[in-house]
């Protein structure tokens, strides 16, 4: 007998010579296949008639007061004033304004991102010193920024700090970069003639930092010793990049905010909203990372660390070879969600004023008050976002995955 | 040469056996300064950092202290912490809000109690216990103004003394009964609040308000989660497909925007002539987005479930809905049941953006409080705001710890 | 031991199992008289378990007829509940639901199912256990006993819903050795009482001694069938031969 089943047919004899007859289907409402088709059919009609009723109720009472549910709307003129981002005046569309917001909605999101992994590693690591202060010095700090809304920390680093910094003209860190309340100025690299050149240069440098690499990892196998093929490539990738500065006569120079007027000019800024998001959002976040960090580090099994040590590993190689790979592999998904968490927090920045997604949304919303259309667009908008981490992280999660193991 | 080595100590084994036993010395506790050595300075890079941290650590820290005990004024707080806790809340009615705190400090005393949890007296946590009581009476004599705020105070803790009594009497025996009388708690505290010509939610603030909020949040979105949590994981396509897409698209988007929806879209939506209060669509978007987060949460509590109990239900002919309401979802929830305690902190934390929209929850008195004398506080005022927030949520983190450590024990 | 004529309990036609391309019954067709103990042997992928489940409906068989007890095995659900009703099942895993005590494992579904009020479920349980051989272990939580006391609760709760019929999916497998016997002796005192049970097991001691016939299975076929006297000592087929020679030293 080969191949996938039909029904059972009609003039099968059957086996043996015993009567059997023709199969009788069951009676359709006992039949448990019908029952499952017909019960899903009976689903769809009912979910269909109430969202057919939410749309006609939303149309009508849209209709009413003289709106349509139509994206049109977005081309017409703004005349929001938009204080950070990308190239707008108040002259152009809504739409343009919308994508102001969400590049600054990106800015934020891919800044914190970094910073908050950065400093939440530093911290989950901390947890597990065996430096009883740093220990517990990273345990208040986890268990203070946790367990306090991320919306109060924003607008306190935002009312309580940046606006209570010095007014500007006051406080400088070295006379290089200043503080005030209404915002950073740090100095910024910006380039000269030659800076192309020396550009390409620096990318010369890469492959032959692998190149350097791959020859000091060949050595190592031949002769056992450490090699140090990572300092190597390093360091012939510095190599390159000062002799290639050098000799394209030193083309980028810092640009150094001065004081002109009642505003700083140069150099890079970063206003007092900007960073009072970026502030509460990292901190937030990095203390739920540094949980994530601590959590799966100590999720490999105890087993693995005790046979790096009877293999004679030191502990920063039995951190570095077995137990952090190994923990990594645990951590990805939930700092995924971390990183989700994060962007769709930076919304709160409506809260003091920057002016991303959340916020410009919201604006529109009083303004041109199609709401409906707006929410639509956010929601799709933030969803795409998350979409984009998430397939990051999942491609980084299979990278790091285990080979062989059957799930 | 066998034998113990020269100046073991003896035993005399009790049979008259002479042989001698080599007893290892027991170890000795460390001193301070031993135990110090290890801890902090037990190399000469552990050394560095504990200095370095040490000067960071105490530079920050008496910064802080000398600005909260010294500098800051915390008037403003003491003079607005009715609206801080309660709101706008009429006065008169403020006995409703009273009543169902000690219900609840019962039912939480109790179920402490009657879980078998007994409270641990080391040095170290005899210590800490009195500094965190002494620091918090302090910091209540200044707050609070007036005998009767005392008289209910102390009534609170006799509550709480009182649901101990009974749960340590009751022990066990009281488990299903505690179970339902927190499910109960949560209807006949809204009824205590609303009822008999009570406060309708529109004009509830403060803290209480994130705590209303959070609490119906969590009980509406319970049963939603649950039913989104089977029909994502229906053999059926079709509601399988409007499951997961329901879900992702709430968790998709913040809550921010959420709430936007509720104020703008929401309202248009609804059959005309039904005006929900603001409150009300609020709590409604609450339910939804929470629903979405305890539906990812019971999924994985399901699956956590063995594929043979769904088989032992089904081979004694157990129906589908009896098989899951006696035997699958039980087992699920109880696995999930941090996960769960995490997903509410997590709500309430969330209620504070009720301040974005306009209402008068905790963090919004906050902003607004610092007026005419006060202005300028604005920092004390955010600061208690916090506070209030940390507490609840840390003490269900603990809470929470505790529960997973009894849990993980596998006693069952 | 029942003799095999009079009424059939379980009549397998032709039966045909696919499990997407790959076919794990090819054709099956036996009979199970009343009161009668089948052993069912083979080696393992050999359609063994599948075959069993197919008769309480845990898979569904895609060719041929089951009739148990006069009832046709289809896609009715009130023919398929009734079957069930009528047949208990032990699993190699146990499967005794963790939340709840021994004796709540026992009295779950005749009280949500046959609707038997509590303190006649509950005496009717405590009953079953003094038959298994283990009343202390009432009110114990099933991780508690040992395994050989937890499948045998396994077995009280099928009992309780008065089967006629009882399959057993390798009930032993997941044993340690020492507590085999205990569980083997419960099967062969339920075997003596009248029972119709079909057992997949690797026991060959219980099959020598309990069954009526052993049914052997391999690559999805019933190869053979015969008294466990006649197919120890002198099986027909090459097949049979082959198994044999591998588990018997």
């Amino acid at each position: 007998m080969t191949g996938p089943p039909g029904s059972p047919r009609d003039d099968d004899p059957g086996p043996a010579g015993w009567s059997v007859g023709r199969v009788r289907a069951p009676a359709f409402w006992r039949n448990v296949r019908v029952l499952q088709v017909l019960g899903q059919v009976v689903f769809v009609l009912v979910l269909l008639w109430l969202l057919r009723g939410l749309y006609e109720n939303l149309r009508s009472s849209v209709g009413r007061i003289g709106l349509d549910l139509s994206f049109d709307f977005l081309q017409t003129r703004a005349g929001i004033p938009i204080k950070e981002g990308i190239s707008y005046d108040p002259n152009q569309s809504y739409l343009r304004a919308y994508l102001v917001g969400l590049v600054n909605t990106l800015r934020v999101a891919g800044v914190g991102i970094v910073l908050a992994t950065t400093l939440g590693l530093i911290a989950g690591v901390a947890r597990l010193s065996p430096n009883w202060l740093i220990r517990r010095t990273a345990q208040v700090y986890v268990e203070v920024f946790r367990n306090t809304p991320v919306l109060v920390q924003i607008v306190f680093w935002y009312f309580a700090v940046i606006l209570a910094l010095p007014v500007i003209g006051g406080g400088s860190l070295g006379g290089v970069a200043f503080l005030s309340n209404r915002g950073t100025a740090i100095p910024w690299p910006r380039g000269e003639p030659g800076a192309g050149v020396w550009a390409l240069l620096v990318l010369a440098g890469i492959p032959l930092a692998g190149l350097a690499h791959r020859w000091r990892t060949r050595v190592n196998e031949r002769i056992g010793e450490p090699t140090r093929p990572l300092a190597w490539a390093a360091g012939a990738f510095l190599a390159v990049a000062i002799a290639g500065f050098v000799l394209t006569g030193s083309p980028v120079r810092f640009d150094v905010p001065e004081l002109v007027g009642r505003r700083y000019e140069g150099g890079f800024q970063l206003s007092g909203e900007f960073t009072a998001v970026l502030l509460g959002l990292v901190v937030y976040t990095a203390a739920f990372i540094a949980e994530i960090v601590r959590g799966s580090i100590l999720a490999v099994e105890k087993g693995q660390k005790e046979a790096a040590m009877a293999l004679g590993l030191h502990p920063a190689q039995q951190l570095r070879l077995v137990v952090l790979p190994q923990a990594m592999r645990i951590a990805i998904p939930p700092i995924n969600s971390q990183f989700l968490n994060l962007t769709k927090n930076s919304s709160l920045a409506v809260a003091v004023g920057y002016p991303e997604l959340g916020s410009i949304s919201s604006t529109i919303i009083n303004q041109a008050g199609r709401a409906t259309q707006v929410t639509l667009l956010v929601m799709l908008t933030y969803l795409t976002i998350s979409l984009a981490i998430s397939v990051c992280m999942n491609l980084l999660n299979r990278s790091v995955a285990y080979r062989g193991v059957r799930r | 040469m066998i034998g113990p080595p020269e100046g073991s100590p003896r035993v005399v084994l009790a049979g008259g056996d002479e042989r001698a036993v080599a007893i290892a010395p027991a170890a000795v506790p460390l001193t301070p300064a031993e135990s110090l050595r290890q801890n902090l300075f037990s190399s000469w890079w552990n050394g560095a950092l504990t200095i370095g941290a040490g000067l960071l650590v105490g530079y920050l820290g008496q910064a802080l202290l000398r600005w909260a005990l010294v500098t800051a004024d915390w008037d403003v707080v003491a003079a607005n912490l009715r609206l801080f806790m309660i709101g706008r809340f009429p006065v008169a009615e403020a006995w409703r809000i009273w009543a169902a705190t000690y219900l609840i400090a019962v039912l939480a005393g109790a179920s402490w109690a009657a879980s078998g949890a007994r409270l641990r007296w080391t040095p170290s946590l005899i210590a800490l216990r009195a500094i965190a009581a002494a620091a918090t009476l302090a910091f209540l004599l200044f707050l609070l103004d007036g005998l009767r705020i005392w008289v209910l105070l102390v009534g609170l803790g006799a509550a709480v003394g009182l649901g101990v009594a009974i749960g340590r009497a009751g022990a066990r025996r009281l488990v299903r009964p505690l179970l339902i009388g927190w499910a109960a708690s949560f209807p006949v505290v809204i009824v205590l609040l609303v009822g008999f010509g009570g406060v309708p939610p529109q004009r509830w603030g403060g803290l209480v308000l994130n705590l209303l909020v959070a609490v119906v949040g969590i009980f509406a979105s319970f049963p939603v989660g649950i039913l989104l949590a089977l029909g994502r994981r229906s053999a059926l396509p079709a509601i399988q497909l409007a499951s997961v897409g329901l879900i992702e698209f709430v968790r998709g988007a913040p809550l921010y925007i959420w709430l936007l929806f509720g104020e703008f879209v929401l309202p248009f939506m609804l059959p005309a002539g039904l005006d929900l209060p603001r409150i009300v669509r609020a709590m409604i978007v609450v339910t939804l987005f929470s629903s979405a987060y305890v539906a990812e949460i019971v999924r994985g509590g399901l699956q956590g479930v063995h594929h043979g109990q769904y088989e032992a239900g089904r081979a004694l002919g157990l129906s589908t809905t009896r098989l899951m309401g006696l035997v699958v979802l039980p087992q699920a929830l109880r696995n999930t049941i941090p996960a769960l305690i995490g997903h509410f902190i997590s709500l309430f934390k969330d209620t504070s953006l009720l301040a974005v929209i306009g209402f008068i929850d905790a963090l919004r008195i906050a902003r607004i409080s610092p007026q005419g004398v006060f202005q300028g506080d604005l920092k004390q005022t955010l600061l208690f705001a916090a506070l209030l927030f940390w507490i609840v949520a840390f003490s269900m983190s603990r809470w929470s710890q505790r529960l997973e450590r009894r849990l993980g024990v596998g006693e069952r | 031991m029942a003799t095999r004529d009079g009424d059939a309990m379980i009549e397998v036609e032709g039966v045909e199992k696919w499990f997407g391309r790959f076919q794990a019954l090819k054709g099956i067709t036996t009979r199970v008289g009343r009161g009668e103990v089948v052993v069912v042997l083979g080696p393992s992928g050999s359609g063994k378990s599948t075959f069993i489940r197919c008769i309480n409906r845990l898979e569904r068989h895609d060719r041929g007829r089951i009739v148990v007890d006069g009832i046709e095995l289809t896609d009715d659900i009130r023919d398929i509940e009734q079957v069930r009703s009528e047949i208990g099942m032990v699993f190699q895993s146990f499967n005794l639901f963790p939340h709840l005590t021994v004796l709540q494992n026992i009295t779950l579904a005749p009280r949500n199912v046959r609707r038997t009020p509590k303190g006649e479920a509950e005496a009717k349980a405590i009953e079953l256990l003094e038959r298994v051989g283990i009343p202390e272990q009432a009110l114990k939580y099933p991780a508690q006993p040992s395994g050989g006391q937890q499948q045998r609760v396994a077995i009280a709760r099928a009992l309780a819903m008065e089967p006629k019929i009882m399959l057993f999916d390798e009930p032993t497998s997941a044993l340690d050795p020492e507590m085999i016997k205990e569980v083997l002796d419960v099967m062969a005192e339920l075997a003596r009482s009248g029972m119709t049970m079909i057992v997949v097991t690797h026991e060959i001691g219980f099959a020598k001694a309990a069954a009526d016939r052993v049914l052997f299975f391999d690559e999805g076929q019933l190869v053979e069938e015969s008294t466990p006297d006649r197919f120890f000592r002198e099986p027909e087929n090459e097949r049979s031969k082959r198994f044999l020679s591998q588990i018997l030293l």
